[in-house]
């Protein structure tokens, strides 16, 4: 009876694999019982079930049961193939030293590879989870001045552009736009009295569609209606265990204080956690609606009407079939349209772009983004760490090209008899292809390995999260497998053409090799070695150096012995606060230890308030420059020391604060042209539509890292600062004086969170990012020191062997064992200077265009090249030593008797 | 042969062998371990085991009768050898006697 219907359709591939594999006799009761499983299958789970079920099934049958016919031929080639592979192993058995290195440094450089690949996998991931990524846009704006700065944050549109956008453009779908919860707020869920401070950039406003635009999945509620309460707060899991432990926090309240619109908020959703490779990273997620009502007390969006309102960000999306320029064009039309007479009247130039969700992770910079772009990547880095893995990788196979033929002599018999026994080139050439694909396929494997194993190390250095997730790709095993195969080929070919053209009578009659060239390829080859070495030392040396310069230069303030107290944010009297925050700096600062207290809305290292155009009152509105203003509490410039070059700090008198009193910098007084520090105190500074009197003129301080110039910064005074107040202190008990500042804090400000931190501690965080690239750069150093260390053991291991003649008749005629070190060495010594003078310009190349992102630097000295070169003499002559030794104590009676 | 030890799956193979009386092979005894242990058992696992069974002489087999349903192909169908029903008993008989041994089963409640 045929089998009826299309149903029996079992997987014909699967069904060939089997008898390829299957002795007859198995076969039909196989194939019978699969096929009876598979209807039922199908009937039950449906044909993709079945299919793979089947799939899975044929593959156990075949290990289970497989005679491997092909592997059971008894014809030539094949026992030729199996001799192979049995020679192969024995010979790795042989010399376990050899194999050892060989396999071991080509191990590590494929493992550093891998991971390096899987940072930029993961790097390149970065956003790619969104259902409609290609036509997700992020808005940028430039605006451009003539004669002033221009506007440092693009991506700033205001909240106008969105909705103007989506009405009179048919291509765009919708715009989401985003605002981080500015000022930062307290949140707590008084049911169980738990009170945490949170940061602006982990509450942000979103418009409704954020959640269908972007790909950030519910564990409960529903992204549709997520957001329809202005009071709805949507949070993350880790959030919802913060907050509510194992209580469901769905329909909860979540009390927020303090920042742009406090107030009490329903949990309408609970997201699961966020992917890391999105940009886009948060905690809390508001209406935008919400903080266009109440943001400020309403105040929030009446600015420009919308069009220059800051720290909105606008996404769209458009249409699939859409022409992205053209979409581009009429956004500049629809903007010229609002903006024209405005920017005409301020000489301002705007100019729309938008770029493509995907490309915002590698093309994006931490200072225009002002953080809503978290973890930024950048492309060049990525570019950066491919040529390195590349470089690993190649040098590895040199080594492995290096070790092979190093062993060439004792290969060399072998070969002789060989091919006097008739052995055809062509198959000694597999002989040698089968040893490099061996040994390739062990490294590989312990590639695998040892890259899980690197990758939790990495990722501490370079404060990532990425698990080892190339391997679940099946792209990745095929790739994998090609690459193994190509790099056995490559690196078996040039030791597989060398000992195959031995000539047999040479070989047999005694070991009469080639005479070591001056310059051979391998000595080019190991140059290159010392030199990405040599260089590697001197640039980690060289970013440790400029670390510490930054570390240990004068701040123009002082940041040590400063605690730094958060502020508090609810349960605040806000009639009175002014007086309230006084009573509280005397009291705090009525103890032995405490030296100064003083409220700022930041402090150096954690960034500036406000950036924006500044001009000296009278100047022309064209005129701005872009200055840097903090919200300084009285008694600041006091607290950290600042240097008064003219006039003085303001104090707290409330007949005296109008205008509002300003200290700048010395650069300020440059940039609004302002001539002299005591001329400055005469005139007054113009910006956010007020004006405002220079009281005093401090010299230069560094509220930045290092890595920033002097820009022009503005100390602009209040009473009712409360953001972070700054303690100077006498550090000798410091766990008297935080009691004492703890307890003050909790009478004058119950229900608080109490946090601080060291100022100093905080300052040098900044240097995060410097430290992990020099630790980054520290590991590539060890690696590549002990890829070109094997190298260089191969070359003196292959010399050693070439002279080992020459060694024995000079020690017969009474050379010293170090004399014959010093004639094995020398030659890597010279090699090694030779790289030195390749290495240092290279360094100083990149050493200079690496410290220009640096305003101030540290300078080139003879030390970042000496220190260096001396490392790796001292690495080399170990390792030529270790060699170089055994080959100067074998006894002559050895090496020469069988002449 | 005799001494060689059966595995907890082999077993219950050879079990469902029994159970089955002369109708067992492959996907049958899959079918009737999976219902009696409740878990999942791949096809390859059984025929293996059969085999090595029947290497062990606990089973013997013979081709049986082809139905449609096998795409006209004939099945292969084990019975249990004397050899195999003694193992089996020796390994109840074990099981028994320790069973016995626990003191009063208290604790299992």
């Amino acid at each position: 009876m045929m089998p009826s219907g299309n149903k029996r359709n079992t997987p014909k591939v699967a069904d060939w694999l089997l008898s390829k594999f299957i002795s007859e006799n198995l076969l039909e009761e196989f194939y019978g019982d699969l096929l009876e499983i598979y209807d039922g299958r199908i009937s039950t789970r449906g044909r993709v079930y079945a299919n793979m079920m089947y799939w899975i099934d044929i593959l156990h049958l075949i290990f289970g049961f497989a005679s491997f016919k092909t592997f059971k031929r008894q014809n030539n080639p094949f026992v030729m193939h199996k001799h192979y592979l049995i020679v192969s192993i024995r010979n790795l058995a042989q010399t376990k030293l050899y194999s050892f290195v060989n396999i071991l440094s080509l191990a590590i450089g494929m493992g550093a590879a891998l991971t390096i690949f899987q940072y930029i996998y993961f790097e390149l991931s970065y956003d790619k989870m969104h259902d409609n990524l290609e036509n997700i846009y992020r808005i940028s704006i430039d605006k451009i001045q003539p004669k002033g700065d221009p506007y440092p944050y693009p991506y700033e549109t205001g909240y106008a552009v969105g909705v103007a956008a989506k009405s009179e453009i048919p291509e765009i779908d919708q715009y989401v736009r985003l605002h981080k919860y500015s000022g930062g707020a307290t949140i707590s869920n008084s049911d169980q009295n738990k009170t945490f401070s949170e940061d602006a950039l982990d509450i942000l406003f979103v418009d409704k569609p954020f959640l269908k635009v972007f790909y950030f999945p519910l564990k409960l509620g529903k992204a549709e209606s997520a957001f329809n309460d202005k009071f709805s707060i949507v949070i993350t899991e880790q959030m919802a265990q913060k907050y509510f432990g194992s209580e469901n926090p769905m329909g909860k309240i979540l009390t927020v204080s303090g920042g742009v619109s406090p107030g009490s908020y329903t949990v309408t959703g609970i997201l699961d956690p966020l992917p890391l490779n999105s940009h886009l990273q948060f905690n809390f997620l508001l209406p935008l609606e919400n903080y266009m009502e109440y943001g400020w007390g309403g105040a929030a969006t009446k600015n420009d009407d919308g069009w220059s309102s800051p720290d909105i960000t606008t996404y769209i999306t458009i249409e699939k079939s859409a022409d992205i320029d053209l979409v581009n064009k009429k956004l500049n039309v629809l903007i010229n349209k609002y903006r024209n007479e405005k920017n005409l009247h301020e000489g301002i130039i705007e100019k729309a772009s938008l770029q493509p969700v995907g490309e915002i992770h590698l093309k994006s910079d931490p200072d225009v983004d002002q953080g809503l772009v978290r973890n930024n990547g950048n492309s060049l880095d990525i570019t950066f760490f491919f040529i390195i893995a590349f470089f690993i990788v190649i040098i590895a196979w040199v080594n492995y090209i290096n070790l092979s033929t190093a062993r060439s002599i004792h290969r060399a018999k072998e070969v002789g008899v060989r091919k006097s026994v008739g052995a055809l080139r062509k198959q000694l050439i597999s002989q040698f292809l089968t040893e490099a694909i061996v040994v390739n396929s062990i490294s590989a494997c312990l590639a695998i390995g040892i890259a899980a194993l690197a990758l939790p190390f990495v990722n501490d250095i370079i404060q990532k999260e990425f698990d080892f997730t190339l391997v679940e790709l099946p792209m990745f095993w095929i790739g994998y497998t090609t690459f193994i195969i190509l790099g056995s080929l490559l690196s078996g070919f040039f030791p597989a053409f060398i000992l195959s053209s031995f000539k047999p009578i040479s070989m047999i009659g005694g070991y009469k090799l080639p005479k070591p060239g001056t310059f051979s390829l391998r000595s080019g080859l190991l140059t290159f070695q010392f030199l990405i070495s040599l260089f590697l030392i001197s640039a980690t040396y060289l970013v440790y150096k400029q670390i510490t310069f930054m570390k240990s230069q004068e701040l123009g303030m002082d940041i040590e012995q400063i605690l730094v107290l958060k502020g508090p944010e609810v349960n605040l009297d806000r009639s009175n606060l002014e007086s309230v925050l006084e009573a509280f700096r005397k009291k705090i600062a009525d103890h032995h230890s405490i030296l100064a207290v003083a409220a700022s809305s930041s402090v150096p290292g954690k960034g500036y308030n406000t950036g924006l155009g500044i001009r000296k009152l009278g100047d022309p509105a064209d005129a701005d420059k872009f200055g840097r203003v903090v919200f300084s509490g009285f008694g600041l410039p006091e607290a950290y020391n600042l240097e008064f070059l003219a006039g003085k700090s303001p104090v707290q008198d409330r007949s005296d604060l109008s205008p509002v009193p300003v200290v700048i910098n010395e650069e300020a007084v440059h940039t609004f042209g302002l001539s002299t520090p005591e001329n400055a105190i005469q005139e007054q500074l113009f910006f956010k539509g007020d004006t405002f009197k220079i009281a005093g003129v401090v010299r230069n301080f560094h509220w930045h890292s290092l890595a920033d110039a002097h820009t022009p910064y503005l100390l602009e005074f209040y009473g009712d600062c409360r953001s972070y107040f700054s303690i100077k202190m006498n550090l000798s008990n410091t766990q008297e004086s935080l009691t004492h500042i703890e307890s003050v804090y909790n009478s004058f400000f119950p229900g608080n969170a109490f946090e601080y931190f060291f100022l100093e501690d905080e300052f040098n965080r900044q240097y995060q990012s410097d430290v992990q690239f020099g630790n980054l750069f520290f590991l590539f150093t060890v690696l590549a020191i002990f890829i070109a260390s094997v190298g260089l053991f191969a070359l003196v291991s292959y010399s050693a062997t070439l002279r080992i003649k020459e060694i024995g008749v000079r020690k017969i005629l009474g050379a010293s064992t170090s004399s014959l070190m010093i004639l094995l060495s020398k030659e890597y010594l010279r090699l090694l200077m030779f790289a030195s003078i390749f290495a240092i310009p290279a360094v100083l190349f990149w050493g200079n265009s690496w410290l220009n992102n640096y305003a101030f630097k540290t300078g080139f000295s003879a030390e970042l090249f000496i220190f260096p070169l001396g490392i790796l003499t001292g690495i080399s002559l170990s390792t030529v030593g270790y060699r170089a030794l055994r080959a100067a104590r074998t006894n002559p009676v050895d090496s020469l008797r069988t002449d | 042969m005799e001494n060689k030890s059966l595995g907890e799956f082999e077993e219950l193979v050879l079990l469902a062998v029994c159970i089955m009386d002369g109708e067992a092979y492959g996907v049958a005894v899959k079918k009737e371990v999976e219902k009696h242990s409740g878990r999942s058992i791949l096809l390859g696992a059984v025929h293996i085991t059969l085999y090595r069974l029947q290497d062990k002489g606990l089973l013997r087999s013979e081709m049986g009768g082809n139905t449609d349903k096998r795409g006209d192909r004939r099945k292969r169908l084990f019975r249990i050898t004397a050899a195999g029903m003694k193992q089996l008993r020796a390994v109840q008989d074990v099981r028994k006697k320790m069973w016995n041994l626990i003191p009063q089963l208290k604790f299992v409640l």
